[in-house]
């Protein structure tokens, strides 16, 4: 079925973008309600993207096209929800919050002192001069026009949550939770969530997002949408750590943009584990803006059946002295897709910039599909850049080896299997957190039914 | 002495191209043969097929081990049932610990002979034992399985793998190439150890220097996938100084002189 992208897109806007909820568009600043007019302005007139935009080219957005056609308007959200927090599918004692249909809670765990979670109006309301500029900047920042920004427009125009957390100087946040459940209920949503990040100088913290289906597995409940936008800004020096472990509903539309801008001698460790999801696509953006940042952005994917999963990386060096890295793993089974595109520019000026990219994929069926772009822009002098991606199967010498000790074939390439995507858990510097995630890799590559893979 | 086993008339082939062109071998309980051969003889090829790896086709003949007919199991079940392969070239496989991939596998075969499960702390304790009488460092346990081993390393990998799984046959395919003089004794060594009544071996080697450790009760000598002559250890002596061209002259009217036995007998 073809839809030509302006039936598409107003199929959407009726239903999406009226959705700013009066909480929001009421009593907030006139700048932001402004801004926000703007963006639906945008996302109205250009439309979603398409397999016409080089960075669209292989996410296929039929899956929203069709939550879109049965999504109830936003008024008529059940309500069903308490304003209660929920439970992470991996329980841990950390200060934080939890978001379902529209509706947010903190934890019950006290943040540390100089670490606070507050709503874009209350932080806007309380903030000093120099902190809400800063929110300010960040929220203008963020580019809204044209087809291929139409969900950063969508995010803006119509952000039923956003939440801003913020570390002040100096201040080690320890870890905290992000707890993402999609709402079992019966009718389709798509929400529209923005989260700001501010790492005052030297802060840090460790995020750990967790990404859950209120019954996983259950094909029955209707598929839900997210349109998820992370926004950071690390000061000097400061370090933000973020894991985040994703078993969505199989059914399910996730897209999540994270844009950072990092200042000098900042790290950004950022480590995704995709385990599920129907479509699933995170585009991580990150601008070196001062000498010594780093950023390093891995992931492993496992995927199978009709699903997607699409990362598109890019890290801007725009100061000299600054180094980054990618490295994904990704698994694909079935009538799966996946897509990597990972791209670094080495702006004029940046000399002594490194970068390091790396995509391997194992296609463990004839019918799935991976699509890998490795993507150097360098105009600068003295630079160090490598670069490999690869497609391929398992290796089959290791599977008749482990075979020759007795492990049957299904666990031989389980255990092959399993030790590929162990590679980006490998690099976690928590190892138990690493543990952990590994057992949850290994399920999702027990729910794979890796057996049917090898005797294709 | 039982039979541990049984080759007869057996035909293989790799790729549609003939191979293994009616061999016929006894291997009894508590016996150790030894495989010679000049390069593209074969004799890797038997060591593959009795262990059951993929493009191997057996187009005539048969194994028969312990009584059962070995060819119709794969190759996991061929291990359960105590035959064992150690490699020419050790497969390096990164992200798979040596200990957690020896575990599972020991207790693969465990329950395929409906024996209990040994838990971390039980395997531990039995490595540690094999280790020692191996005398091989516990830092290998530590590691992935052959990942950046050396080539000494990664054979005596395998025979470490073998005291662990402790195998009723073992085939050792060319254990002793790439070897130095050292680590060859301490492999040997090692092989020793594990020789039982019970437990039969074959030396599939190249050349004779492993049979002064490894004293093999039977020698064999491959040639165009035959077997062309066979004897006592004394044979694997006579090919070392007149060398395997010898052998294609006709030399093994002479062979069967000297052990007063015909070629497969």
């Amino acid at each position: 079925m073809n839809i030509s992208p302006d039936i598409r897109t107003a199929g959407l806007a009726d239903r999406l973008v009226a959705s700013r909820p009066a909480e929001l568009a009421a009593g907030g600043p006139e700048w932001l309600d402004a801004m926000r007019q703007v963006a639906q302005q945008h996302f109205l007139q250009s439309g979603l993207p398409g397999n016409r935009d080089e960075a669209w080219k292989y996410t296929s957005l039929r899956r929203l096209e069709q939550l879109a056609a049965d999504m109830i308007p936003p008024g008529d959200r059940p309500a069903d929800q308490a304003e209660a927090p929920i439970e992470p599918m991996w329980p841990m004692d950390a200060p934080g919050f939890s978001y379902r249909a529209g509706h947010w809670a903190l934890r019950p765990q006290a943040l540390p002192a100089g670490v606070s979670i507050q709503t874009l109006q209350e932080s806007l309301q309380h903030a000093d001069k120099a902190h809400a500029r800063v929110l300010r900047d960040m929220l203008e920042r963020v580019d809204v026009r044209g087809r291929q920004q139409a969900f950063a427009a969508l995010n803006t125009a119509a952000m039923d949550t956003a939440l801003v957390i913020r570390v002040a100087a100096g201040v080690d946040a320890g870890t905290c939770l992000a707890v993402w459940q999609s709402a079992g209920q019966t009718a389709a949503q798509l929400a529209n969530v923005r989260v700001l990040l501010v790492l005052e100088p030297g802060a840090r913290l460790r995020l750990l997002e967790q990404f859950q289906a209120e019954q996983f597995g259950d094909s029955a409940v209707a598929g839900q949408a997210m349109n998820l936008l992370w926004q950071a800004e690390l000061g000097d020096g400061a370090e933000l750590s973020h894991v985040r472990v994703q078993r969505d509903g199989a059914e399910n539309v996730l897209l999540t943009f994270t844009d950072l801008a990092q200042q000098a001698g900042s790290q950004y460790r950022y480590a995704g584990f995709e385990l599920s999801g129907g479509l699933v696509r995170h585009d991580i953006s990150s601008r070196l803006l001062g000498p010594g940042a780093h950023a390093d952005v891995s992931a492993a994917f496992v995927t199978d059946g009709e699903r997607h999963v699409d990362h598109h990386v890019k890290i801007d060096h725009v100061s000299p002295g600054c180094s980054s890295e990618q490295f994904f793993r990704g698994v694909l089974g079935g009538h799966s897709r996946g897509v990597w595109n990972g791209k670094a520019i080495i702006r004029p000026g940046a000399d002594g910039s490194s970068v390091r990219q790396s995509n391997a994929n194992l296609l463990l069926s004839d019918l799935a599909e991976m699509d890998t772009k490795p993507e150097l822009e360098i105009y600068a002098d003295e630079v160090e850049a490598s670069h490999g991606a690869t497609v391929g199967q398992l290796d089959e010498k290791a599977v008749f080896y482990l075979r020759s000790r007795g492990l049957s074939e299904d666990l031989a390439r389980r255990m092959l299997t399993a030790a590929f995507c162990h590679e980006v858990t490998g690099r976690l510097e928590d190892k138990q957190w690493a543990e952990r995630i590994g057992q949850l890799l290994d399920e999702a590559l027990q729910a794979m039914g890796l057996k049917a893979a090898g005797d294709l | 002495m039982t039979s541990m086993l049984s080759i007869r008339n057996l035909h293989a082939s790799v790729g549609g191209k003939a191979i293994l062109k009616g061999i016929n071998l006894e291997v009894k309980a508590g016996e150790v043969h030894a495989i010679m051969g000049p390069n593209g003889s074969g004799k890797s090829t038997l060591g593959n097929v009795i262990a059951g790896r993929d493009g191997y086709e057996v187009t005539q003949g048969e194994v028969l081990y312990q009584g059962k007919n070995l060819l119709e199991l794969s190759p996991e079940d061929r291990a359960c049932e105590g035959v064992f392969l150690a490699f020419q070239y050790p497969v390096e496989i990164p992200g798979v610990n040596n200990t957690y991939f020896l575990r599972a596998a020991l207790n693969a075969q465990r329950k395929y002979r409906g024996q209990p499960e040994l838990d971390s702390m039980e395997f531990l304790r039995l490595v540690k034992d094999k280790l020692e009488i191996l005398h091989i460092s516990d830092n290998l346990l530590h590691r992935a399985v052959n990942e950046g081993f050396s080539g000494g390393e990664k054979k005596r990998n395998e025979i470490f793998q073998m005291a662990v799984l402790e195998p009723s046959l073992a085939v050792l395919d060319e254990t002793d190439s790439g070897l130095d003089i050292d680590a060859l004794r301490l492999v040997a060594e090692g092989v020793n150890r594990l020789r039982s009544e019970d437990r039969s071996l074959i030396v599939v080697t190249h050349y004779q220097r492993l049979l002064e450790y490894i004293v093999p009760d039977q020698v064999h000598v491959l040639a165009d996938g035959k077997i062309a002559a066979s004897g006592d250890a004394e044979l694997a002596v006579q090919l070392e100084q007149q060398g395997y061209t010898w052998l294609e002259q006709g030399g093994i009217a002479s062979v069967d002189a000297a052990s007063g036995q015909r070629p497969g007998a």
